[in-house]
């Protein structure tokens, strides 16, 4: 198995048409330092289809950071534009693109669906129909009637 | 409190004591703040070893302002011998041109003193108290001081120079000052606010220390102004409180995250960058006069959609955010900062706003651009936002930081029982309910006209109806004649009496029959205190007049209860609403503070400030024009403006000219011819 930096970008052309509004349109290019080596990871964005390769080649959007830390993005550990906010990483050129981009990187590690999470803790206690609707001065009164 | 002075321009601005000085406060985060991060916190002026006395302070622009002051305590400066003008300008980094005048009949030598120095808080920990994590340095250079603060790379300067030579220190600048007889002397700082990127370059897109040209800077005020309609009005009120929005909202205009477009910010000092619910108000209250602030804020809206599930932001795909929070705040995570979701009436906001704004503009294709995401925003609807999957729109932190109350409520206490019990989670409010009626109504437009798919249309509509018939049903409290705020998470109706419900008349979910009936709640003692509808009735357990969200008058709240009130054809009502609120303007200079206080008018006779409100509040200086709009019944209608006007005698003669739209530019007039029952 590669890294997770390796498996992001492997599935990001099936992924991509899914998670990218179709009007999103550009290049990205991250260059990933590692050892003193920069990898590099061009992705092309057309009408929310996706591109992948390892082209160093100009791009609307550039975005160096430490491989290391793609890693954790490419896992969903780490987020992508609070590193760049802490200057972990550096950013040229179209930044909006690179934000649409970001519904590609995956959740934490470890993350529930919020529904299963409250339905869990109600215990089936929801779901349609459910609803007593009933005002508590209502229920009240009832109690003191029986 | 202490009275304070701001300069402002989006999310750059001073707030300084009256002499113009920054100096450390227990109860206001004065200095200069930009991007969220305070970048001097200290900026004290003296003359031979004295503070100053203001005389006088001018707001030129909201941009800049002068302030003239004298040397020494008050009891002194009647035969002044020296005066100081201070004239300061605000935006990306930050200008101040000092001038000494010499009134004596011989020349002077003055020592004169400025006092720098930053801590490079963040906002919240100016505001909280909290110690700083990274380390500072200051250092001297070529006249200029240096002040610098360093965390893992995040790395933030200020470069502090003077024009005039000056002796530098590490704690400021010193001036030997020879000034002929009635001579003067100036001198200008400029303050560089620079925050260094990866590379160790200056970061690309944010805030810089170049201010732009002052004169492009009034010709873009100017065209601002003018690019809205014309106000002319017997009231005066209503012209300065009209002509105090159109400024206020022109100086929250800023370029955020994303450089292409400026976006609005939310209010100084505490919310200078966006918030999703706020950024929405203010594009919809805004349609009829400014609308491409409508259209950025769909724009960034749509750009930052969540994307994936996260407990920590509380986002979830297709949800729209809540807040974004830029530099130091945004970069090192002890709060949820950087981008936060955790709101549930953002996401119907989002597909309102996008259908309003066409049906005023025309703008197609905005419409088709951002269907992908007015989908996703719908698909949360029904999927991660009905967490309890009954067809009603929840919400329920999980980030352990994030808000208990993700509605415009979102303090802690804010959703109660009228008894004052705090309800469990997870909470449907009544008024998110009416959002998401409202959206699935709209988005049925959308998807026939522009999304040309008819099928989606109908399941929508279908979807909505079979909504209100529920909502009518489990929310709607017979006894008390009003509708419950909320329902709890075991589906129990929190039966607080608040100003939610005023919503729902906004929303169209209210049934017809029982509108009289709220209505009647809204005017009521508990409910209006006079100037406005309180956020919470008078008599709840938690009500209190300076409660926040409990008992405290919300200007915005006010608008969009005002605009319902004329959809359900309350026309005596909206303009009674707007009456008040603009008599309440008047007291705060034309421009409505976030929120004030919920006394009895008879018992105040004024509006009294609520500490610590935002001032100027973006959506608050939207409230004037929604009110405009709802007193002159300016409604698009297929392609049309129709224009019912409803004004209150009080208000005489109102004249708009050049509402801007689909139809081009049309007038609208109205004459104060409604005369209101007496209040009592």
């Amino acid at each position: 198995m590669g890294s997770p930096t390796d498996e992001f970008f492997a599935s990001l052309e099936e992924r991509g048409p899914e998670l990218l509004p179709t009007r999103a349109r550009g290049t990205i290019r991250f260059d990933l330092v590692e050892d003193g080596r920069v990898g590099h990871w061009f992705v092309a964005i057309n009408r929310g289809n996706v591109l992948v390769s390892h082209e160093k080649r100009a791009a609307d959007c550039v975005v160096s950071t430490e491989k290391r830390l793609f890693d954790e993005f490419a896992t969903g550990a780490a987020h992508l534009i609070t590193a760049y906010n802490r200057n972990d990483v550096s950013v040229q050129g179209n930044l909006p693109l690179l934000l649409v981009f970001r519904r590609t990187f995956p959740s934490p590690p470890g993350t529930r669906d919020p529904r299963e999470r409250v339905r869990a803790r109600l215990g089936g206690r929801t779901g349609p129909g459910r609803l007593r609707t009933r005002s508590p001065a209502r229920m009240e009164r009832q109690e003191t009637q029986q | 409190m202490k009275e304070l002075v701001s300069v402002l321009d989006g999310s750059t601005f001073v707030l300084s004591d009256v002499q113009g000085d920054i100096d450390w406060s227990p109860d206001y985060p004065s200095g200069l703040f930009a991007g969220d991060t305070r970048f001097l916190s200290k900026w004290v002026l003296t003359i031979e070893g004295e503070r100053l006395t203001p005389l006088s302070i001018d707001d030129l622009q909201y941009y800049e302002s002068r302030f003239f002051l004298v040397p020494g305590e008050p009891t002194h400066y009647v035969d002044a011998k020296t005066s100081v003008i201070r004239h300061r300008i605000v935006g990306g980094g930050f200008e101040e041109r000092l001038t000494v005048l010499n009134h004596r009949d011989e020349p002077a030598v003055l020592s004169l003193r400025m006092e720098v120095a930053s801590d490079f808080a963040n906002l919240f920990d100016a505001r909280d108290g909290h110690s700083r994590t990274g380390q500072s340095t200051r250092t001297v250079e070529d006249g200029r001081l240096r002040l610098c603060h360093r965390r893992g790379r995040h790395v933030v300067e200020t470069v502090v120079s003077s024009t005039e030579p000056a002796e530098v220190d590490e704690d400021g600048f010193t001036f030997r000052v020879h000034l002929d007889v009635h001579g003067q002397w100036s001198t200008t700082f400029h303050a560089a606010c620079l925050m260094r990127g990866a590379d160790g370059g200056d970061a690309g897109e944010r805030p810089r220390g170049n201010l732009p040209e002052r004169p492009d800077r009034r010709r873009e005020l100017v065209r601002w102004m003018a690019a809205a309609p014309q106000l002319t009005a017997d009231s005066d009120v209503l012209e300065d409180t009209y002509r105090r929005s159109l400024i206020d909202l022109a100086a929250l205009q800023y370029f955020g995250i994303a450089p292409e477009e400026k976006v609005t910010a939310t209010g100084l000092p505490w919310y200078m960058t966006v918030f999703g619910r706020h950024s929405l108000i203010t594009g919809y209250q805004t349609l009829a006069f400014l609308p491409h602030l409508a259209r950025n804020a769909l724009w960034i809206l749509a750009l930052l959609q969540g994307g994936r599930l996260d407990d920590f932001r509380d986002e979830e795909p297709g949800k729209i955010l809540h807040e974004i929070r830029y530099r130091e705040p945004g970069g090192f995570e002890e709060q949820p900062r950087s981008l936060y979701y955790g709101a549930a009436d953002t996401t119907p906001l989002f597909v309102i706003l996008l259908d309003e704004y066409e049906q005023w503009t025309g703008d197609a294709e905005t419409v088709r651009q951002f269907e992908f995401e007015a989908r996703a925003a719908l698909t949360w609807l029904d999927t991660y936002g009905d967490l309890m999957g009954d067809g009603y729109l929840w919400y329920e932190r999980r980030s352990p930081k994030g808000l208990e109350n993700q509605c415009w409520k979102d303090s802690p206490e804010a959703i109660t029982y009228a008894d004052g019990r705090l309800p469990t989670h997870p909470r449907a409010t009544c008024e998110l309910q009416g959002y998401k009626y409202d959206a699935k109504m709209r988005a049925a437009r959308l998807a026939r006209e522009f999304w040309n798919d008819p099928r989606y249309a109908d399941r929508l509509v279908r979807e909505a109806e079979a909504l209100k018939v529920r909502f009518n049903r489990d929310f709607w409290i017979e006894e008390g004649g009003y509708y419950a705020l909320a329902l709890d998470g075991e589906g129990n109706q929190v039966d607080a009496l608040a100003s939610n419900m005023g919503h729902l008349l906004w929303s169209g979910i209210l049934d017809e029959d029982r509108a009289e009936q709220v209505v009647r709640h809204l005017f009521g003692d508990r409910l209006f205190s006079g100037w406005g509808v309180r956020s919470l009735a008078r008599g709840q357990g938690r009500y209190n007049p300076v409660g926040y969200h409990n008992g405290a008058v919300w200007p915005f709240d006010n608008s969009l209860i005002a605009l319902g009130l004329r959809r359900y054809g309350f026309e005596e009502e909206a303009a009674r609403l707007a009456l008040t609120m603009f008599e309440a303007c008047r007291y705060f200079d034309g421009r409505l503070p976030e929120a004030f206080a919920g006394y009895d008018r008879k018992l105040t006779r004024y509006p009294v400030q609520y500490p610590r409100a935002c001032s100027p509040f973006c959506s608050s200086a939207g409230t004037p024009l929604a009110l405009l709009q709802a007193l002159l019944g300016l409604e698009p209608h297929e392609g049309h403006l129709t224009i019912v006007p409803a004004v209150p005698e009080q208000l005489g003669r109102i004249e708009l000219v050049g509402v801007p739209g689909r139809w081009g530019r049309i007038d609208a007039f109205g004459h104060g011819r409604l005369r209101l029952a007496a209040d009592e």
